[in-house]
């Protein structure tokens, strides 16, 4: 009866992305059926178009990439809200080193990359050697990186005029698809193969599920929860340089917001916020329905009417992700109350806890 | 002479398969100390949940001041007067004293004023009468663990409870916090409560309490007064029975040393001055009550609290082991006692439990070969003949003794040369509980020093080349492989001379 | 050790702060802008009444900037439609109430995180609001400005509330049972459950009450100006969070009161007047503001880390 639970669960798990999959289809047909509309001179715009499809991977790239960065640090059941903010600050920095230091882009790039490792290194030594809880140092961090960008640029300056070969990056395509989108590929395939194919990923599970347990199965706990704080540092910074590469130029409020959205496209995709079980693949549909549901709802004419795209996405966004964690905690729900029914009023005694 | 306070009449309970008691009759008089005496796992811990409602008994009746009692809740046995003071107190340790014990007392009503002043002077009152110089304006938190116990002794005072049952209050007591919690039961004593008092340690009892009953395999074995009864006789009612269980033989020759021990201590976890020796191939027991440093001793050696005093010494080499990926380098394996939250992942596989412990060896560059690892899981499946429905089975789906397998199955597979296995029978059905004898005779066999924690002094018994006891953190005494039982238990209670070493 | 003891270090350092004032800056002191800054205080002062309860039941909720300019909108909405203040200010509050009944449910009724169940509602309810007004000013009848009293006197009305509602609440957390259940439901949930308390109701309840203050604040804050801004909630909550965590209210729960985030609120408080009267850039006062929380976090944890045995 156990055994058939535990197929019944991973069906389950199969089920989500499978569904999540459906929904990503079934709202890519609706827009691309209510949001593709012929304009006077009787050509084809609006979502139907491919120059908007590659719209849509281009703007989901730096939240994605940020969504990559948080599910192995999600996983172990952990949380990082300052990847926004770190993404605001590498950019500047990375703007700084290259305009005002005069390095040359590549040099500058790798510098705020370490930059951004850095800034998940200051977390993960917070979180690991202090034994912090994770919410608050980041909540901490999220408050003190975005200042840093500010006060870098005194809340005005914009780094801009970047050169034509850095652009190409942020703005052209390779090999027929944006240049980012290699890039973004190329995360996405790194961190699905760490998270599922290597020791790693098998730790941050095993960490998410059972901390205690990790340890005394002599799994390095602190230095694994490291990596996933300094990746998720490193991720952001690249997502930094995407972002001023695709803009053109890099401000102190660059990435603001960005948290949420990749927390919801982690969660939606499947990652439990209370760690343990989740998926790359899951986090890759999760950002794709949101990418393909901001982009769309910018091609319907309502929308385009109230000139509210913007708001629209986000407030949908929001819901979805209380939608997400609601239908998470359900089953659990359900089977606390089967048991509190059979079980009728019998005590759990307390956990001891060693002091 | 009137009721008694509590009657217990053929009390049984049983849990899955196993049955922890066995219809027990218990009684408690008004203006006694009654001890309740057994071995871990006679079923004293069982009684009590009965007796504060946290289990229900299965049949069996309990009689409250001449009441019958038809089903104890935790709320009605409060009701009725009956407190229990744990030996973890379950304190709210960042409050301070007077609002623990006003939170305990006071009743109802959300916005009913509180007034600090009684409040305190009640509190200070409170732990005056237990003898407690701790102010109540103090946080929980700051107290030790024997001050805690006073405070909920001063709760349940301040309740008016009148059954009053103390779970081994002495056992993180010094010599003076004894003598003072001794006198506070003579108070309580002498104002008619009732006590029930379980210690394992014989001094006291004889000392405190007026009648003893002896648990012995969830059936009560005897209920008498202490005046009439001598040491021996105790050990003689606890230990009792023969040894039933057939152990496979012991087939190993002891080989070259493993583990040398010296002096080895751990201020922060209370093991002191342990020094001993394995050898390849033996199987030496540790025995000893609960709380005597056992499991303590099995961390420090696994890195997990580590030591800050003394040597240890690995196969002639010296070694610090700072932390369990310390251990686990220099072959070092601990099954762990509590292997729901420490010994599997339940809700992982089968498979990633087994290979959670040699991901360098299997997983040579961190990456995963599932292949080899499913065949290692299939391997193992077979050798140590794990029921489930396959290695993608997750652990929680698993009984007990499976469960313990995969642990097993984990440490086994990073080919240790000590394996630490610390209560590795507990809870597991009799059938998987001579399995797993019979593979730690095979273990031993094949060359693998083996550290055998137990409170099943059966098992110890039967197991073991040797016998070690520990009491209060230091190792009390070594003994034979084919001791005495008595000899064991009076050398883990403390009444026998220190053994050789 | 002093039960206060942490709370007087911050008071310690807030004195430092205006002793560096005194000696550098004497402008400072000047009566009118000194009330105002106070005044403009007064509102996040009633949150972090709310707030700090909230984080010693051991919750946390970052919705509180949302809700703020939520009720400010719709607040500012009603008066203008000639609602009278006696009506406005229930409504104000009432409104609050319920968003916190949707972050309490959440949080108490499916044992949801309460960081990301409240950053979730505070992007629904900021680009909700944004979506229906399109970030629009909120005209106010002059007669909402400082309730109809000259300025001076408003203002007075404003702090008087503010400090009324922190001794209150302050004196009540302590010597109402209804406070200490909260501080119990913090330090041990399932403690508090065996003492007879039910920790989900008391979690949904300090929501609710966070939720209503909120309201009022947003109440306190709309009557000081002729125009109701929508983003004037933005940064809220990390400006409440941080006062009462540099307060000494441990982000785990059960630990600390009001006095000490109403020492670690003015602490902050001055730390943008201070940068600007000693002329540092106002940019670095989001850098300082998570620096300082990240300093009572660490100076915390390294606290109860040597506390424990």
């Amino acid at each position: 009866m156990n055994d058939s639970g535990t197929r019944d669960w991973k069906s389950l798990l199969l089920r989500h992305e499978m569904l999540l999959l459906y929904v990503l289809v079934a709202e890519w047909l609706f827009f691309y059926f209510a949001g593709t509309t012929t304009n006077r001179r009787g050509v084809i715009v609006g979502f139907g178009t491919v120059d908007r499809q590659f719209d849509i991977l281009r703007h989901s790239c730096e939240i994605g990439l940020l969504a990559l960065a948080l599910t192995p640090v999600i996983l172990t059941a952990g949380i990082d809200l300052s990847v926004g903010s770190l993404l605001g600050l590498c950019a500047i920095l990375f703007g700084k080193f290259w305009h005002d230091a005069g390095m040359a882009i590549p040099v500058a790039a790798a510098l705020a990359l370490a930059c951004g490792a850095l800034g998940g290194a200051l977390n993960a030594t917070l979180i690991t050697a202090l034994r912090l809880p994770p919410l608050i140092v980041t909540l901490g961090t999220y408050s003190l990186f975005r200042g840093l960008a500010e006060a870098i640029t005194r809340g005005a300056i914009t780094y801009t005029d970047f050169p034509a070969g850095f652009l190409f990056v942020g703005q052209e395509r390779w090999l027929g698809l944006p240049t980012q989108a290699w890039i973004f590929f190329l995360v996405a395939s790194g961190v699905w193969v760490l998270v599922h194919r290597t020791t790693f990923g098998r730790s941050f599970r095993a960490i998410g599920f059972a901390p205690e347990g990790a340890r005394y199965a002599g799994l390095p706990v602190e230095r694994r929860l490291a990596l996933a704080y300094v990746l998720a540092g490193l991720i952001a910074a690249l997502a930094a340089i995407i972002y001023t590469a695709r803009l053109g130029q890099a401000k102190a409020d660059a990435g603001t917001g960005y948290e949420l959205f990749a927390i919801t496209a982690v969660v939606l995709g499947g990652t439990s916020i209370f760690g343990g079980t989740g998926s790359v693949h899951g986090t890759l549909l999760g950002v794709a329905a949101i990418a393909v549901l901001k982009n769309g709802l910018a091609c319907l004419p309502v929308v385009m009417r109230m000139n509210a795209a913007e708001e629209m996405s986000g407030l949908l966004t929001g819901a979805l992700l209380l939608l997400a964690l609601t239908g998470s905690v359900l089953p659990r729900l359900w089977s606390q109350w089967r048991a509190h029914r059979s079980a009728a009023a019998l005590p759990s005694p307390k956990p001891h806890t060693p002091t | 002479m009137s009721a008694p306070l509590l009657e217990l009449r053929q009390l049984a309970k049983s849990f899955g398969g196993a049955r922890a008691l066995r219809g027990v009759d218990f009684d408690l008089r008004a203006g006694e100390v009654h001890a309740l005496l057994g071995e871990n796992g006679a079923g004293k811990s069982t009684l009590i949940k009965i007796v504060t409602g946290a289990h229900q008994p299965d049949t069996g009746t309990i009689t409250v001041g001449g009441t019958r009692v038809a089903d104890l809740t935790p709320a009605t046995a409060r009701a009725l007067g009956i407190a229990c003071i744990y030996q973890q107190p379950a304190l709210f340790p960042d409050l301070t004293v007077a609002e623990n014990i006003a939170l305990r007392l006071e009743s109802g009503g959300t916005l009913r004023r509180l007034d600090w002043t009684t409040r305190t002077q009640r509190a200070q009152e409170l732990l005056q009468r237990v003898g407690a110089r701790i102010a109540p304006s103090a946080e929980v938190r700051q107290l030790s663990m024997p001050e805690q116990q006073l405070v909920e002794i001063a709760c349940a005072l301040g309740a008016g409870a009148r059954i009053v049952i103390m779970d081994e209050p002495t056992a993180s007591l010094t010599q003076t916090e004894q003598h003072l919690l001794f006198a506070v039961v003579r108070e309580l004593r002498k104002s008619g409560v009732g006590v029930i008092y379980i210690s394992h340690r014989l001094e006291e009892i004889f000392a405190l309490a007026d009648r003893v009953t002896v648990l012995r395999d969830g059936e009560s074995v005897g209920t008498h007064a202490v005046t009439a009864m001598d040491e021996a006789g105790l050990i003689r009612l606890m230990v009792g029975r023969e040894v039933k269980q057939l152990y496979p033989p012991s087939e190993s020759a002891p080989g070259e040393t493993v583990l040398a021990l010296r002096a080895v201590g751990c201020t922060a976890s209370g093991v002191r001055d342990v020094t001993l020796e394995l050898r390849a191939g033996e199987i030496l027991g540790l025995a000893g009550l609960v709380g005597a440093g056992r499991t303590e001793l099995a961390r420090v050696l696994f890195g997990l609290t580590p030591a800050d005093a003394g040597e240890i010494t690995l196969r002639g080499e010296r070694v610090t082991l700072r932390s369990p990926q310390d251990a686990v380098a220099r072959g070092i394996a601990y099954v762990p006692e509590d292997r729901r939250r420490h010994g599997v992942v339940l809700e992982m596989p089968i498979e990633e439990n087994m290979t959670m412990a040699i991901h360098r060896r299997i997983f040579r560059g961190a990456w995963l070969r599932f292949a080899a690892e499913r065949s290692l899981a299939l391997e193992f499946i077979r050798d140590l003949a794990v029921k489930c429905s396959g290695p993608t089975a997750v652990g929680g789906s698993l009984s007990g003794g499976n469960q313990q397998k995969i642990s097993l199955a984990r440490w086994l597979a990073t080919k240790p040369r000590l394996l630490i296995l610390d209560e590795p029978t507990q809870g597991v059905d009799v059938g998987a509980k001579s399995e797993i004898h019979k593979i730690i005779r095979r273990l031993a066999k094949e060359g693998l020093a083996v550290l055998l924690i137990s409170s099943d002094l059966p098992e110890v018994l039967g197991m073991c080349d040797r016998i070690g006891v520990m009491r209060g953190g230091k190792l009390c005494a070594i003994l034979p492989g084919k001791s005495d039982p008595h000899a064991v238990m009076a050398a883990a209670l403390g009444t026998a001379e220190k053994g050789a070493v | 050790m002093n039960r206060y003891f942490r709370e007087l270090s911050v008071v310690g350092a807030l004195v430092v702060v205006l002793v560096a004032m005194a000696i550098f800056a004497p402008a400072f002191f000047q009566p009118q802008p000194l009330l105002s800054l106070v005044t403009r205080e007064a509102p996040t002062l009633v949150v972090a009444c709310g707030m700090a309860l909230v984080i010693i039941s051991r919750q946390i909720d970052i919705s509180v900037g949302s809700i703020f300019s939520v009720v400010s909108v719709c607040a500012g909405l009603l008066a203008a439609r000639g609602w009278p203040l006696a009506l406005v200010l229930p409504a104000a509050a009432g409104i609050g109430a319920l968003l916190g009944v949707v972050n309490g449910i959440l949080v108490a009724g499916l044992r949801l995180p309460s960081i990301v169940v409240t950053l979730a509602t505070m992007v629904t309810l900021r680009q909700g609001l944004n979506l229906v007004r399109q970030g629009e000013f909120v005209n106010m009848p002059d007669a909402v400005q400082w309730f109809g009293l000259p300025q001076t006197n408003g203002q007075w009305l404003l702090v008087g509330a503010a400090l009324a509602l922190l001794v209150l609440l302050g004196v009540a957390m302590r010597h109402v049972s209804a406070g200490r259940f909260v501080y119990a439901v913090g330090t041990d949930a399932e403690a508090a459950r065996l003492a007879g308390i039910r920790p989900q109701l008391v979690t949904l309840l300090v929501f609710v009450f966070l939720g209503a203050l909120t309201g009022c604040a947003a109440m306190m804050n709309i009557v000081q100006s002729p125009q109701v801004q929508p983003l004037s909630g933005m940064g809220l909550e990390l400006k409440v969070i941080a006062a009462i965590v540099v307060g000494g209210v441990a982000i785990s729960g059960g630990r600390g009161n009001l006095w000490g985030a109403f020492a670690g609120l003015l602490l902050l408080a001055c730390v943008a007047p201070a940068l600007t009267h000693l002329h540092v850039e106002a940019y670095w006062e989001k850098a300082i503001q998570g620096g300082i929380i990240l300093l009572a976090v660490v100076a915390d944890g390294v606290r109860s880390r040597k506390g424990r045995r």
